[in-house]
């Protein structure tokens, strides 16, 4: 049996009359890569956040590497949120610099590591960052952390196909050197599924359908397919 | 389906059917049929899983099956090659033949076939026409 990271009981959480997450019960496996899919607004970033301890649900449990949700997990989590951003007059390296201080178990020569990896020069600022390149650095502040939960919302919308692919090959990396766990969200799926060792899909807040992705790809075909099936 | 390449190796992976299997096969077809030769490397997990973009942990099970079958072996910090005996490989391929060649007796046979009529079939596949 594969021991759990995280068990989510029966949790609720209102945006005033919206039920953002709705009676979502499941548990992620450690160690496991797992994707969270569904159409915007299915609860996924709010799950997240919840994971996170930013936000406390209405009721239900959420237990995370075996406590209840809140600040004293946040640390041990290495968060990628939606639409994330970083200070604009810190190079690359300066980043890594401050997070070294900032983020528990940040590693610089880590990271130094996937920036060579994903084509990041040094000495770039944020400010004169692509899209992309601010993607890979922000990725990069994600997984060069020895956590034991790596959570990223969204970490390939709106990059371009090389940024992807040097992401792709950085996280492949991240999963064969660390024992981590990885909660991915995305809509890019045909190019991520490979990564997936299980797969849920949200819909209103709950759970649609769960499995493992090879066991659904056995029964369903393609983890891709299966996932424009059930938004129809 | 995607087909990539891995030097001299072509693979195609399919994302509607499970990886693992994918991945076993074709390393399987490629050494019984010598396109990776006795004693040569494979190909790194880490290559495997960049190129293929599939999660690494497949691609070492996929591995740790081969190794299994007796067609490779690891070498400590150099990585893993495939046999250096041709006997080896020949027995794997002989146990495979068996299966795959029982496993279509048995389905003729749950057709009420008999040995005649099946040996009519191959003939009609191997050499007719429309045949393999």
């Amino acid at each position: 049996m594969t021991e759990s990271i995280i068990v989510s009981e029966h949790l609720v959480k209102h945006y005033d009359k919206k039920r953002a997450i709705d009676d979502l019960s499941l548990t992620i496996k450690k160690g496991h890569v797992t994707a969270i899919l569904g159409s915007n607004g299915a609860g996924k970033s709010t799950f997240f956040r919840m994971i996170t301890g930013i936000v406390r649900p209405d009721s239900g449990t959420l237990s995370v590497l075996g406590e209840n949700a809140g600040w004293h997990t946040n640390a041990k989590i290495a968060y990628l949120p939606d639409r994330a951003r970083w200070y604009n007059n810190y190079t690359a390296e300066q980043s890594f610099d401050l997070a070294a201080r900032l983020l528990l178990g940040f590693d610089k020569s880590e990271a130094i590591r996937f920036a060579e990896l994903m084509r990041l020069p040094l000495d770039l600022k944020v400010d004169g960052m692509s899209k992309g390149q601010e993607a890979r650095l922000m990725l990069i502040l994600c997984i060069a952390r020895n956590v034991p939960l790596v959570v990223l919302d969204e970490p390939f919308s709106g990059i371009d196909a090389a940024s992807r692919e040097r992401i792709m090959e950085a996280l492949i990396d991240a999963i064969s050197e660390k024992e981590q766990t990885l909660l991915i969200s995305t809509h890019e799926i045909h190019e991520a599924e490979g990564l997936f060792d299980d797969v849920i899909f949200f819909q209103n807040g709950h759970v649609l359908l769960s499995g493992e992705a090879e066991e659904l790809r056995r029964k369903y075909g393609s983890i891709d397919t299966l996932s424009r099936k059930l938004s129809d | 389906m995607d087909e990539r390449r891995i030097g001299s190796l072509r693979f195609t992976i399919d994302f509607s059917q499970p990886l693992y299997e994918q991945i076993l096969s074709q390393m399987r077809s490629l050494i019984a049929k010598g396109e990776i030769d006795v004693g040569e490397k494979i190909p790194s997990v880490r290559e495997m899983a960049h190129e293929l973009k599939i999660n690494p942990n497949t691609v070492m099970h996929a591995y740790q099956e081969l190794e299994r079958d007796g067609l490779t072996e690891k070498r400590r910090g150099q990585g893993t090659f495939v046999t250096n005996s041709v006997t080896q490989i020949r027995h794997f391929k002989e146990r495979l033949a068996l299966d795959y060649t029982r496993e279509f007796l048995l389905n003729m046979r749950n057709l009420g076939f008999r040995p005649d009529e099946i040996e009519a079939y191959l003939e009609k596949l191997t050499h007719g026409k429309g045949g393999l």
